[in-house]
């Protein structure tokens, strides 16, 4: 059976390139990076090439990168770390409806824990007005944590525009106001730059760049003050404790610098098989719905709800066909709820039930997209079927239809 | 996958799609907390369920018992049909995740309502 993997927002497969690059780090090249002998200089040189190749990613210097274990750490690590640090200064923080569970449930705990915060919403595009941002902001606001693009839905956010917002802020002589983005999705799909956005610390994840999982990185702009969360050795300039995973971060380093050397070939390829693959659902598929604004969004990523079907159903259907697909959002999916993002956007809970994640990635082809567009309106079909929602709303438009 | 081969079978060909024209009985119910939807029609000849279809919305294991229960149910008298179990509809499935045990309840609530709903005189 043919597989076609279309979960690349969830895990992406490791290029060889970076097992290659990784694999003498597993084996002879095996020092602590913190030993002052051989084996550890040849360790730090690596990690050292590494947080480089991170920060040339996102045009920062190497010194203002913390390494860590991946995505839910750097998004524990910015929150928790601000607003522990800045407790003194105020206990309200300002984030969006459509973050990760990693911010959301962060911000969650921190809520139970006396901070105040305010989910900010966004609209049937699924995009976080600037407005509603400059409405939010109050005196005792220490923290905004938007994330850069959305997970499940691609939408990116105007992260650059509140960045400039709070430069403005800093310039009336504001001093306790920091923004953090969750990158994750979005590096290695969108040019991602920390001057442009004029963020003070970014979230990164090497597994969704095709490292493999275990590795992340936090920026932290100069400057900026964090309550470390974890305490032990000197790693990390005192901001995580703990001896470095050298092989994973050195795979993080090598995929950041094909992600970076690749860009823009990557974007034209995601996009053009993407668009290619919405044209084609369109036109084999009736009673869709798109989730999510169609043009600020991730080249990689298109979110669509079946009418009168449920995602779970269709999903199962399109794995025994070899194709892998996401409903909801892929940490939740053994939950009964309706995916809170696609409800954000005011839709009800049979389109929610009914929303698909397709993901490409660099290494989907063609034939992946023509096979599953062969795969999946035989799939919503069977459902269609069966669905008793489906047949009423057949009845019902055969009433439509009929002469008085 | 924690899913059966069994299980994928019925939902990869589901048994009895559809629903009877004029059926002898017939329910249709949903599960409040999450929006699962069972359609069911028998045909009933001499006592005896002669055939059973289904329509169902929600998560495959709605759609697994749907097709399942149909199977169990022809050749069946209405009496024989009111006592068949969740356990023996799950047990024809192999097993369903402990999760989805809503999905063999709708089911064998959506049977016992289009029963009772029979049993009710006409006129």
């Amino acid at each position: 059976m043919r597989r076609v993997y279309l979960d690349n927002s969830a895990t992406t497969p490791v290029d060889p390139r970076v097992v290659e690059a990784m694999l003498p780090y597993l084996t002879e090249k095996f020092g602590n990076a913190s030993s002052v002998h051989f084996y550890g200089q040849e360790a730090r040189v690596a990690l050292d090439r590494a947080r480089r190749e991170v920060a040339a990613l996102i045009n920062a210097r190497p010194n203002e990168l913390v390494f860590l274990s991946g995505g839910t750490e750097a998004n524990n690590l910015a929150i928790r770390g601000i607003a522990e640090a800045a407790i003194e200064h105020g206990r309200h923080i300002i984030t969006s409806q459509i973050e990760h569970s990693a911010v959301r449930g962060v911000c969650d705990a921190l809520e139970k824990r006396g901070w105040e915060v305010t989910h900010l919403p966004v609209y049937a595009n699924g995009i976080v007005r600037l407005e509603d941002v400059r409405a939010a902001l109050r005196p005792d606001t220490v923290l905004i944590t938007v994330m850069l693009a959305n997970n499940e839905i691609g939408t990116i956010q105007p992260v650059a525009k509140i960045g400039a917002l709070v430069r403005e802020e800093r310039e009336r002589g504001r001093k306790y106001l920091w923004l953090h983005t969750d990158a994750v999705q979005a590096a290695g799909r969108m040019p991602v730059d920390v001057e442009t956005l004029g963020c003070d610390l970014l979230s990164l994840s090497a597994h969704k760049l095709h490292a493999p999982k275990g590795a992340g990185a936090l920026y932290v702009r100069r400057s900026v003050r964090l309550a470390p969360q974890s305490i032990g050795g000197h790693q990390e300039r005192e901001r995580r404790a703990g001896t470095e995973s050298v092989p994973l971060l050195v795979a993080f380093g090598k995929a950041a610098a094909l992600a970076r050397e690749e860009l823009s070939q990557r974007i034209e390829h995601l996009r053009r098989l993407r668009d290619q693959f919405e044209i084609g659902v369109e036109a084999r598929v009736a009673d869709i719905v798109y989730n999510g604004d169609r043009e600020q969004r991730l080249p990689h990523l298109s979110n669509i709800s079946f009418r009168y079907i449920e995602g779970e159903g269709l999903l199962i259907n399109l794995d025994m066909q070899g194709v892998a697909v996401s409903t909801g959002s892929a940490c939740s999916s053994g939950s009964l709820e309706p995916s809170p993002v696609i409800r954000a956007l005011g839709r009800d809970d049979e389109l929610a039930r009914g929303s698909i994640r397709f993901s490409l990635g660099k290494d989907t082809t063609e034939e992946d997209i023509a096979y599953v567009l062969e795969v999946l309106p035989r799939a919503v079909e069977n459902l269609r079927r069966l669905s008793p929602l489906y047949q009423k709303s057949l009845a019902e438009r055969a009433c439509e239809t009929t002469p008085a | 996958m924690p899913y059966s081969e069994s299980f994928k079978d019925h939902l990869a060909h589901p048994r009895n799609a559809g629903e009877i024209a004029d059926a002898d009985a017939s329910a249709e119910l949903t599960n409040p907390a999450c929006g699962d939807r069972l359609r069911l029609t028998l045909r009933i000849q001499d006592g005896r369920i002669t055939a059973a279809r289904f329509l169902a919305y929600g998560c495959p294991p709605t759609l697994a018992c749907g097709s399942a229960l149909t199977e169990m149910l022809v050749g069946h008298t209405p009496g024989e049909a009111a006592l068949i179990t969740r356990q023996q509809l799950t047990k024809s499935l192999d097993g369903l995740p402990a999760r989805k045990s809503h999905a063999a309840a709708l089911a064998i609530e959506t049977l016992q309502e289009a029963l009772r709903a029979r049993a009710l005189p006409d006129n």
